[in-house]
């Protein structure tokens, strides 16, 4: 049962948690990825918006750096004829900026201007600065060429408008992808343990439905469709035993009937015991046939004393014809829950081990009560103690070359007990012999 | 004896056939369940033998139709279903008695007497098992042919050991047969009249025996017994 993926802790792969946070962030670099080659794109086909933003980045150095003066700028990388300084708006402006109305009389705009000169372009410009609580008027001016100077802004624009907004975002993503997968894999979860409970020996095969999420519902469903099936299956190899035993008795009938006819002779004996050997193990794949096809603990009210006395009237002749006694006692209320059919087989099958273990002329006991427990004794030697956990396996016998039986009975008994939810128990009890007692659930007292 | 079988096995019809020949019965055979209807119809039968399974339907089914047209014609039913769920099913349909196959002649043929001896069956009169012979019209038994005293309720008893042979008969069932609903019956009075039975029964040197089984009842076997074991299942 432990083959790799039949055991419970089998190598478990990545698990959906860690699939989705994997694709998550693939997705987010991607996006990011998506998102600087738009920046770059957009930025690198309008010039004159990146101008503007190259010069607003530099004055914010001069507005950070409270008391830099203009000249220590640097200018952006690869700028030539960097220039910076300060002009009051009354005093000078250059007579190139462009003087427009403003709300506060005396006040520049900003500006700028990108102009195309030999070996590339010239960007000069003014924007306000607030420096230590004051407004100033700084002016800006370079020649560059090509995208270099403009690296600077590119970047400060990935990190705002790229960098900055989809980390929390992922972040976000990521707690949020735990919560729902938590939440959508309970119903699994409890799928599972219903799974792993399943007894094709108990009851029906199926696991209960979970109205949401549609895909565990649907998985479900599916799943207890195949379980129909399997049980349909079962049934029907279960039926296969039954009527394969049910058929087998009528070529048995012939088979007996026709040695009957054959003159005594030792070969006509051998035959003829083969021949019961046979009827015994037809009426044990019947019994187990019964057995494996009891479905969950039955709910009926039964007397074990009316069972019992039914079994040893019946066996009575055969028990006798081995020249042995059996005798039936019924103690107390012997009312309990279960299937007759099923209690009357496991009388039989432990009064056969009786008949058949015991040796001798030893009397067998069957016993009702008290309470809902049966019981079968006999007189021989008693089990071993080595034999002990070998006597209810199936086909297991003690010689396997003197008894005749197949080591079926105490195994189905001990089945049919089990689909009753009941036990059964073995001892040597003093003055010799072994003695099954078989429990039942015991039946509600009608009041 | 004139009896019917219904079974569709061919080659064990013709083997009952024959060991029911050798015990004395005369035995016709049919496969199906219409080919039963219409010999019934035909002739008169003092036993049905009937195998459950057949080509043409359920042999309950005849059953239910002669129970039904208060046709009390004893019915024993030969089948491979051995189960108690299915005896009583059968025995519920009507039928007086249930034989599961694997069985043997003998017991079948045992099974036939005993259901031919019931009261208004067409065996009435007298019982015979072993030495011991039991007439049931004059209350009168004879051990080896030698007729012996006995009350009138131990001959009642007998005949009730007599008439299910083989079997156990429980208590309640002699009782029942013994003593009428308002007589008042001891604990004892069975035990004390099954005691006296068997006395006079040893005493005239009968070979049957009589058997206690405790807490159950008791059962009377013929000197050799030759029940098939396996039919009990």
């Amino acid at each position: 049962m432990d083959r790799a993926g039949n055991s419970k802790k089998g190598p478990a792969g990545p698990t959906l948690f860690r699939q989705i946070a994997i694709r998550l962030a693939a997705f987010t670099l991607l996006f990011a990825l998506l998102d600087v080659a738009i920046v770059v794109f957009t930025y690198s086909s309008q010039p004159e918006s990146l101008a503007q933003e190259l010069l607003t980045l530099e004055a914010s150095k001069a507005a950070n750096g409270t008391t830099l003066a203009p000249d220590l700028l640097a200018g952006p990388p690869g700028a030539e004829h960097w220039s910076a300084r300060y002009i009051e708006p009354e005093v000078d402006g250059p007579a190139t900026a462009p003087h427009r109305a403003s709300t506060t009389p005396g006040v520049l705009m900003d500006w700028t201007r990108r102009e195309r000169v030999a070996g590339g372009y010239r960007i000069s410009g003014v924007r306000s600065v607030i420096q230590e609580g004051q407004q100033r008027w700084l002016f800006m001016q370079f020649e560059g060429d090509g995208i270099r100077p403009y690296v600077p802004v590119i970047v400060n624009e990935i990190v705002q408008h790229v960098l900055l907004p989809l980390i929390p975002l992922s972040l976000l993503l990521l707690l949020f992808n735990i919560f729902a997968v938590r939440q959508v894999l309970r119903p699994l979860k409890r799928a599972e343990a219903e799974v792993d409970a399943l007894d094709p020996d108990n009851g029906l095969l199926r696991l209960s439905v979970a109205p949401e999420p549609r895909e565990v519902n649907t998985l479900v469903r599916a799943v207890n469709r195949a379980l129909t099936r399997l049980d349909e299956t079962m049934a029907i190899l279960r039926g296969f035993t039954a009527n394969a035993a049910h058929e087998l008795r009528t070529p048995l009938s012939i088979m007996q009937l026709s040695l009957d006819k054959l003159p005594p002779s030792q070969l006509r004996a051998e035959l003829q015991a083969d021949t019961q050997h046979m009827t015994r193990l037809v009426d044990q794949m019947l019994d187990l046939a019964q057995a494996d096809a009891m479905a969950g603990e039955p709910d009926t009210p039964v007397d074990l004393a009316d069972i019992g006395r039914d079994i040893v009237a019946a066996m009575a002749p055969k028990v006798f014809e081995a020249h042995r006694d059996l005798r039936f006692e019924c103690i107390g209320d012997t009312r309990a829950l279960g299937h007759g059919e099923a209690i009357y087989r496991i009388y039989r099958n432990l009064i056969d081990n009786a008949l058949s273990h015991a040796p001798g002329t030893t009397p067998i006991e069957v016993t009702a009560g008290p309470g809902p427990q049966i019981s079968v004794r006999d007189h021989g030697t008693g089990i071993a103690d080595e034999d002990m956990p070998h006597i209810f396996e199936r086909f297991w016998r003690k010689d396997r070359r003197k008894t005749d039986g197949a080591g079926l009975g105490l195994g189905i008994v001990q089945r049919l007990a089990q689909a009753h939810g009941g036990a059964i128990t073995v001892e040597n009890p003093p003055g010799g012999g072994a003695l099954f007692r078989v429990t039942f659930a015991a039946a509600p007292s009608d009041r | 004896m004139r009896l019917l079988l219904v079974e569709d096995n061919t080659r064990l019809a013709g083997l009952i056939r024959e060991g029911l020949d050798r015990q004395g019965f005369a035995v016709d055979w049919c496969e199906t369940v219409a080919g039963a209807a219409h010999a019934l119809k035909i002739n008169e039968y003092d036993l049905l033998l009937l195998d459950l399974g057949l080509p043409d339907g359920e042999g309950l089914d005849l059953v239910r139709g002669l129970r039904r047209r208060q046709d009390m014609m004893p019915i024993l039913i030969l089948t491979a279903r051995g189960g108690l769920d299915d005896r009583v099913l059968g025995l519920d349909a009507g039928a007086d008695d249930y034989l599961v196959k694997p069985f043997q002649i003998p017991e079948l043929a045992a099974r036939c007497r005993a259901l031919l001896r019931r009261p208004g069956a067409s065996l009435g009169t007298e019982l015979n098992v072993g030495n011991v012979m039991l007439h049931s019209a004059e209350r009168s038994v004879a051990v080896a042919g030698l007729a012996i005293e006995a009350t009138p309720r131990e001959v009642d008893l007998l005949e009730c050991l007599l008439r299910r042979a083989g079997h156990v008969v429980a208590k309640p069932a002699l009782e029942s047969a013994l003593y009428s609903m308002d007589a008042e019956v001891t604990p004892n009075a069975l035990e004390a009249c099954m005691s006296r039975l068997r006395k006079r029964l040893s005493a005239a040197g009968a070979d049957v025996q009589i058997r206690t089984v405790h807490g159950v009842g008791y059962a009377l076997f013929a000197p050799v017994t030759v029940y098939d074991a396996t039919a009990n299942g």
